[in-house]
């Protein structure tokens, strides 16, 4: 029973660590939308924190740059495991309209596994909160949980 | 049998400390040190396994010994005077002088007292200063061997100056064993300068301009003690022609009579235990040699203060005297804890600690009642074992990497393991239930109901200490894990170091057995009142004990994870690469917040209002 | 100490830290409706520490494990206390040793943002520490004995005889609670200054123990609070959730101070008050 708990806590408290990668900001202030009153993403005890230690769930916007692509991959290392990765906007999924920049390496995937993409520029709150939920659900099967 | 023991405790010493004067070989030396440390620790055993009784040991009942100690009562001030009168310093001079019209007075003016009924009677307060001197300042005695080794050849003296160093920490220890067992006020009397001496001498050991300085300084604020001290003698003798300890500390004596002797004997006790204003002596003894500070802080010298108003304990209770004495050391007990809160200096931050336990003791001698009478005496051993072993530790690590500021200590834990665990421990000893220290406290509080203000400086003084000392604790844990082990260490650093570790440890845990020692027979109940809870949080501290052992060993040899540093990346430990990909040297330091906690504005501000509570302890009397 | 009381302390163990969690929950839930929102459900912190347990992270430090423990244990232990009607001045010492051994633990980590939060800590212990003890030591005044059974027992309320202590019991209280504006040491959201401060190195497991171990925390200090109304166990739950509402509502409307601040200025002014409110109480 306890280890059911265990399990199943592990889907419902999922804890975000929001990494602007070079965003022009737009996906940042959707994504912190999602904490407004009209979205409450506490209501599926999401809290955002700025710890990756503490984090369970890497919210990545923006596209990864030479500069920092070493600290995207830093802050993904430094999550406990099992961690999710969740690429936001056109810019995250592939680098977006910079992705042939010459100082640009491209999506979030370029460094790090990502599990769940959201496409939009910028991405909508509803899309992204959808997003989270299908990590967790992803997690979940990893879990075995029903 | 038992006079043989007292010869042993206190003539011992001052036989070995004079061979050491005549053997100069360091082989000859260690072996009298070793020999005497054994000596005291069997002797006071044996006479601990007696208690309570009392004697007339021959060297200290006979009129030879009277006599002697009448002539200190000349020799002393006129040797202090000399030294006045050698360094121009006009307070020695002065209080010398002083010093010696007193002993004029009581010698030719008045009719001597009456001899002492038991030349040394043995109780539970003067067996745990005995115990004390003979552990406490044995171990430190063994730890100076190798300390004072390296100490000399840093400093590249041409002729060793230690024969003349162990003679007189060894005759320390012996004239503390008579302090703390006589019973006649003149022998008390010429022990309590006796020390003085000792103090002045040590703290000038270096020959340094900032030693003698600090040495001057000792001698004219305890020539001030001595002062009092003979001020209260040659009153009681006036008064009573008595000189028998145990008869003056009778309550019924001083019914409805003017307390003034008494609160002169306790001011000297104040001045003698660096109480407000007096600090500034004890923090001079900080120049000298780190055995010397541990021996004039953990064991000896400042012990005398409080033994003198722990003995006084009985008679103040319920009085104005005791009120006004409680307010003192619960006073100081505060203001140098939060002076201790602004240091960076490790020894500094040691010595203002001991000043405030120090204080918390002299507030349960105030209170007086049998219960704080017991806490009082269960802080002063316990105080001895574990600032010995702190003293001890920041000693062992200042000559490991030459520096006493706490900034510098940071991470010692990488550095010299052992010594900066045993210094953690005993910074945790201090503070943490259910060990020693902290219960002492506890008691002292529930025993300070009778006094509100006493009892908001406790609760003040004690926020203070806890955050001081989980600081001091948590420097020596933190910062940067490099530099190697040094080679200096010898056992005879180790070895006194781990043995203050258990004493710190062992008789913390054992407080509310000592504590039920020290009480009147229908208190002895080690489990009285919130005593009780002692042996469940003893079962909870083994349990938490090896839970955290195995916590630690399964993390122990763990793979760190990398510090997190907003989420830059790091090249090696304590530095992180920052812009233009430079490697950035991360530096920390503690916050002494120097605004609040300054020590000159304090010195200033609380040294006034300490005078102000001395002056109010004699105003009080004479009133 | 007899069955009974052993029975007593055994429950204050368990219940405690449940009772401590379900503050918790109720403190999401209430400051979420507070800012007009949902919020999550009640039970979410056991889910939180339940997922904290399974996570895998290496340590910061070699010795945090030990601390958090030691931490933990010291938590319970003055819970037990309380609960077994012990000496409430030893519970309160015993709860600091607690918050001792969390500083350490954050001493010993390797990240700058833990050690400013267990320097932070400890000033913040120096404001409050003083406070409380005086409140408890007023409230064994007025109650007559420093047991908690016998600050239980009184026929009427201490809150009419202790009415200064008051604002210093609220001041331990958001302290306690890691509250704005007193959430000096371990900021509890997200993009400050300090990331999370004390608790910063702490991850995985450790950090679990932690969270249960400030659940046991606050259920003592809104324990202790309880004992102004201590008529009855229903009077004493709802000065508790009064309490616990007030600090949730200063929370929400008050922005965090610095610690100079709150060294300065706010703990000398509730210290004074619990202070004269001491004095008075001898004078009567």
């Amino acid at each position: 029973m306890f280890g059911s708990f265990l399990k199943k806590s592990q889907i419902k408290s999922p804890w975000l660590m929001h990494f602007d990668c070079g965003s022009c900001n737009g996906c940042d202030i959707e994504t912190l939308a999602c904490l407004t009153p009209v979205y409450d993403v506490e209501r599926f005890g999401i809290i955002n924190v700025g710890n990756p230690r503490h984090a369970d769930v890497l919210v990545v916007t923006g596209t990864v740059n030479r500069r920092n692509a070493v600290i995207l991959k830093n802050i993904y290392d430094q999550m406990p495991t099992p961690k999710l990765v969740i690429a936001i906007g056109a810019c995250g999924c592939s680098g977006g309209v910079f992705r042939e920049a010459p100082n640009v390496l491209g999506g979030v995937d370029k460094v790090i596994p990502v599990d769940v993409y959201v496409p939009g520029c910028p991405a909508k709150p509803e899309a992204i909160m959808d997003a989270v939920v299908t990590g967790l659900a992803k997690l979940g099967k990893i879990l075995e949980v029903a | 049998m038992t006079e043989a023991y007292i010869g042993l405790l206190v003539l011992w010493p001052l036989v070995a400390g004079l061979a050491c004067l005549v053997l100069r070989g360091p082989t000859a030396r260690s072996a009298l040190v070793l020999a005497t440390g054994v000596a005291l620790a069997a002797g006071g055993l044996a006479l601990a396994s007696q208690a309570p009784f009392t004697a007339n040991p021959g060297f200290m009942a006979s009129a030879t010994a009277i006599h002697i100690a009448q002539a200190a009562a000349f020799l002393l001030p006129a040797f202090f005077l000399f030294k006045g009168l050698q360094e121009k310093h006009l307070l020695v001079i002065v209080f010398a002088l002083a010093q010696l019209a007193l002993a004029a007075t009581g010698e030719f003016y008045l009719p001597a007292a009456a001899a002492a009924q038991n030349a040394v009677v043995v109780d539970g307060l003067s067996l745990a200063l005995m115990l004390v001197v003979c552990f406490a300042g044995s171990l430190i005695c063994f730890f100076a061997l190798p300390y004072m080794k390296h100490h000399e050849e840093h400093l590249k003296l041409p002729v060793s100056r230690q024969p003349g160093f162990f003679l007189v920490m060894l005759a320390f220890l012996g004239l503390m064993n008579g302090l703390a067992l006589s019973n006649d006020m003149r022998l008390f009397a010429m022990f309590y300068e006796s020390t003085t001496l000792c103090s002045f001498l040590l703290i000038g050991h270096d020959r340094t301009a900032e030693a003698k300085q600090s040495a001057m300084r000792a001698l004219w604020m305890n020539s001030l003690g001595g002062v009092l001290l003979h001020g209260g003698i040659i009153l009681i003798q006036k008064q009573y022609g008595l000189a028998d300890i145990q008869a003056i500390v009778t309550p019924t004596l001083w019914a409805g009579a003017s307390l003034l002797p008494l609160a002169l004997i306790a001011a000297a006790g104040c001045v003698k235990a660096a109480q407000m204003p007096f600090q500034g002596w004890l923090l001079g003894a900080m120049v000298a040699p780190t055995p010397v500070s541990a021996l004039l802080h953990s064991s000896t010298m400042v012990k005398v203060g409080v033994f003198v108003a722990l003995r006084l304990a009985p008679v103040l209770q319920g009085t104005t005297t005791g009120k006004v004495l409680c307010l003192v050391g619960a006073f100081t007990f505060f203001a140098t804890s939060a002076m201790a809160m602004g240091q960076s200096n490790a020894k500094k931050i040691l010595a203002y600690s001991t000043m405030a336990n120090l204080g918390l003791i002299i507030a349960c001698a105030g209170i007086g009642t049998p219960v704080a009478i017991a806490a009082g005496i269960v802080l002063l051993v316990i105080h001895a074992a574990t600032k010995g072993l702190l003293f001890l530790c920041v000693g062992d690590m200042e000559q490991a990497i030459g520096s006493r500021d706490l900034e510098d200590l940071r991470g010692m834990i990488s550095k010299t393991p052992t010594t900066a665990l045993a210094a953690t421990a005993g910074a945790m000893a201090m503070i943490l239930p259910p060990l020693g220290m902290l219960v002492g406290k506890w008691a002292a509080l529930e025993a300070a109901a009778a006094s509100p203000v006493a009892m908001v400086f406790m609760a003040l003084g004690s926020a203070l200490g806890v955050v001081c000392w989980v600081r001091f604790a948590g420097t020596l844990m933190g910062g940067k894990s490099v530099g190697v082990q040094p080679a200096h260490t010898s056992v005879l650093s180790t070895g006194p170091i781990l043995a203050m570790l258990a004493g710190a440890v062992g008789l913390g845990m054992a407080a509310p057995w000592l504590n039920a020692l020290l009480l009147p027979a229908e208190l002895a109940n080690p489990f009285a009142g919130g005593w009780g809870l002692m042996p469940p949080m003893f079962v909870l501290a083994m349990v938490a004990w090896i839970i955290g052992m195995k916590a630690l060993s399964r993390q122990g040899n763990a793979t760190l994870a990398a510090p997190y540093i907003g989420g830059l990346p790091s090249n090696e430990a304590g530095s992180y690469v920052g812009p233009l990909g430079r490697n950035w040297i991360l530096s920390e330091g503690n916050p002494y917040a120097p605004e609040i906690f300054g020590e000159s504005q304090w010195t200033k501000i609380a040294g006034a209002l300490g005078a102000l509570l001395l002056l109010a302890l004699l105003g009080g009397a004479i009133i | 100490m007899n069955l009974n009381t052993f029975y007593l302390a055994v429950a204050g163990l368990i219940l405690a830290p449940l009772l401590g969690g379900l503050v918790a929950g109720l403190d999401r839930v209430v400051t979420a409706r507070l800012q007009s929102r949902m919020g999550p459900p009640l039970m979410q912190p056991f889910f939180d520490v339940g997922k904290l347990m399974s996570k895998v992270i290496p340590p910061a430090s070699h010795w945090q494990g030990m601390f958090v423990r030691w931490a933990l244990i010291a938590s319970l232990a003055s819970d037990a206390l309380l609960a077994a009607g012990g000496d409430v001045l030893m519970c309160f010492f015993v709860q600091a040793a607690s918050a001792c051994f969390v500083a350490m633990g954050a001493f010993s980590g390797n990240s700058p943002y833990s050690k400013i939060g267990a320097q932070r800590e400890l000033f913040q212990m120096l404001a409050y520490e003083p406070v409380f003890l005086v409140a408890i030591l007023c409230m064994a005044k007025a109650a007559g004995g420093f047991d908690a059974f016998s600050m239980m027992s009184g026929s009427e309320p201490l809150l009419f005889k202790l009415p200064l202590i008051v604002p210093g019991l609220l001041f331990v209280v958001l302290v306690k609670l890691r509250k704005s504006p007193f959430d000096i040491s371990a900021s509890h959201h997200m993009h400050q200054e300090v990331v999370r401060g004390i608790y910063t190195d702490y991850a995985g497991r450790d950090f679990a123990l932690l969270e249960i171990a400030h659940w046991a925390d606050v259920t003592v200090v809104l324990w202790i609070c309880s004992f102004l109304w201590a008529t009855g166990p229903l009077q004493m739950l709802a000065t508790a959730l009064i309490t616990l509402f007030v600090a949730l509502v200063i929370d929400n409307i008050s922005a965090r101070l610095t610690w100079r601040t709150m060294l300065k200025t706010v703990a000398p002014i509730s210290l004074i008050l619990a202070a004269a409110n001491l004095v008075w109480l001898y004078l009567e």
